[in-house]
């Protein structure tokens, strides 16, 4: 096999691995905003189930995760789940990395003074508008390093998605290199993964400068 | 309140867990198979001599009984254990506690091919090429290291020398020139599993099915190879990590069929680890 067969194998792989991360991305961000909105409650119950929620997702492997949600529908109630892989996997991978976005949103909240909330009312801000206008803005600029972070860890955790027999990249690279016995294409991989986190490093670092307002 | 909420939400997944061994429904292999190969012991290229020692003292395991006594034990691959005391040769095998008693030797293996080599129910490792590796290095006086590795690790694992020797249920066919071979021992075939009641008969029945398949293995290989024609007509191959997962697939009605060996099949068939 060539490497340009190789590459061309793995390419449909690294497209999959980046519909994971997209999808993901797309769902887990806000997903983790009404988590932590919901974490922070007035009503304990509420806070309870979050808190619960929060320790099972960080507390279980993802691995287990994505078997529970693919596999759970049929067990439990002997649903069909044929065609379901995919949901499955966006739906677990969302569901976990919603937790983690949610902490590191509340660590965000958190460090905003108690003072600011009080000057905006005594400014007459309702309870949103100081949410969004005054809160959010000072929140996002502070997570974004603990919020990068996170995403590179999911870039890597994509391949996860095999324990589902979704073939992504990773697990292309580990089938081409037990039938040519080559080492080839886990150089390969590696460097896809470089190569992403450093996109992803770069345009966070992007997003940063874009929120340093306050200089 | 807390606490209740706990306890209800571990109990829901535990049951979750639990269930996952339940419902036992029949699954049948297909009369027609996609072909035979042999296991045998994979050395690294080179090491004749290694190779010819384990060997032979295989071939005295077989004519002392102890082989077929171990297979005994694995009640799903005894018929495929292909060697007896009238079809081997008899020469090169080395006299009992022959061996360097300070050798340990290093047997590598995967830990998820039952039954040949598995984590036990008590957590130790066997089955039947562990038990038997275990036989031979009793037999020469040597020390016995069990090295379960990541399979698609193998050959980084053999090259870099923390394992003396691939013995797993290691497929020759297709790979003869890659390693030194030591004694063939088990035959094998593979198969497809389906539901019996799916209205899968015969090979051709496959054509437009979701197959399902674990990566890296001799099964896998074969789709790829000589049985490309037939994996054309199926509607998807799914690869998985693991049999384990495609099997739970299959009992979910989310694959119409497997394709496995007709061992490994059998074990999943009936149950898993004893």
């Amino acid at each position: 096999m060539t490497i340009t067969t190789m590459l061309s194998t793995m390419g449909v792989g690294m497209l999959r691995s980046c519909a994971i991360f997209f999808l993901t991305l797309l769902f887990s961000l806000p997903l983790g905003m009404v988590v932590m909105l919901l974490r922070r409650s007035k009503i304990k119950p509420v806070q309870w189930i979050m808190k619960i929620y929060i320790a099972i997702m960080r507390g279980t492997p993802l691995m287990l995760q994505l078997l529970a949600w693919y596999f759970g529908p049929y067990y439990l109630f002997e649903m069909p789940i044929r065609g379901y892989r995919f949901p499955a996997i966006i739906i677990g991978f969302s569901m976990n990395y919603a937790a983690y976005f949610a902490e590191i949103y509340r660590g965000g909240m958190d460090s905003i003074p108690i003072g600011q909330h009080e000057a905006a009312t005594v400014l007459g801000y309702s309870k949103t508008q100081t949410f969004f206008r005054i809160i959010l803005p000072q929140v996002v600029k502070t997570i974004l390093p603990s919020v990068t972070n996170e995403i590179i860890t999911l870039v890597k955790d994509t391949s996860l998605a095999f324990t589902l027999a979704y073939n992504e990249m990773f697990s292309l690279a580990k089938q081409i290199a037990a039938s040519q016995t080559s080492f080839m294409p886990f150089i390969i991989a590696g460097v896809f993964y470089f190569i992403a986190n450093y996109a992803v490093a770069f345009g966070m670092e992007r997003v940063e400068k874009a929120f340093d307002y306050y200089k | 309140m807390k606490r209740i909420i706990t306890a209800v939400l571990c109990a829901a997944m535990l049951l979750m867990l639990a269930s996952c061994g339940g419902s036992k429904a029949d699954y049948v292999f297909l009369d027609e198979t996609l072909g035979t190969e042999t296991y045998a012991i994979g050395f690294r290229l080179g090491d004749e001599e290694l190779a010819k020692t384990v060997s032979g003292a295989v071939k005295a395991l077989v004519l002392n009984g102890k082989y077929a006594e171990i297979g005994e034990k694995y009640p799903d691959i005894k018929d495929y254990l292909s060697l007896t005391a009238e079809n081997i040769d008899q020469s090169d095998i080395p006299e009992q506690g022959s061996g360097d008693s300070s050798y340990t030797f290093k047997h590598g293996f995967d830990l998820d091919y039952p039954p040949y080599s598995y984590l036990k129910d008590d957590g130790s490792v066997g089955g039947f090429d562990v038990e038997l590796c275990q036989a031979v290095c009793e037999y020469l006086g040597w020390g016995y290291e069990a090295v379960p590795f990541n399979w698609d690790a193998k050959d980084m694992e053999l090259s870099a020398g923390s394992c003396d020797c691939i013995w797993s249920g290691f497929t020759k066919e297709g790979r003869e020139d890659m390693y030194t071979w030591g004694i063939a021992y088990s035959n094998n075939t593979q198969c497809i599993l389906v539901a019996a009641d799916s209205g899968i008969t015969k090979l051709d029945d496959l054509a437009g099915k979701i197959v399902g398949v674990q990566t890296a293995t001799s099964a896998a290989d074969m789709l790829e190879d000589s049985a490309a024609d037939l994996a054309a007509t199926f509607g998807d191959l799914k690869i998985y990590e693991t049999y384990t997962i495609a099997f739970n697939d299959l009992k979910a009605g989310a694959i119409d069929a497997i394709a496995i060996d007709v061992t490994a099949g059998t074990y999943l068939i009936n149950g898993g680890a004893k």
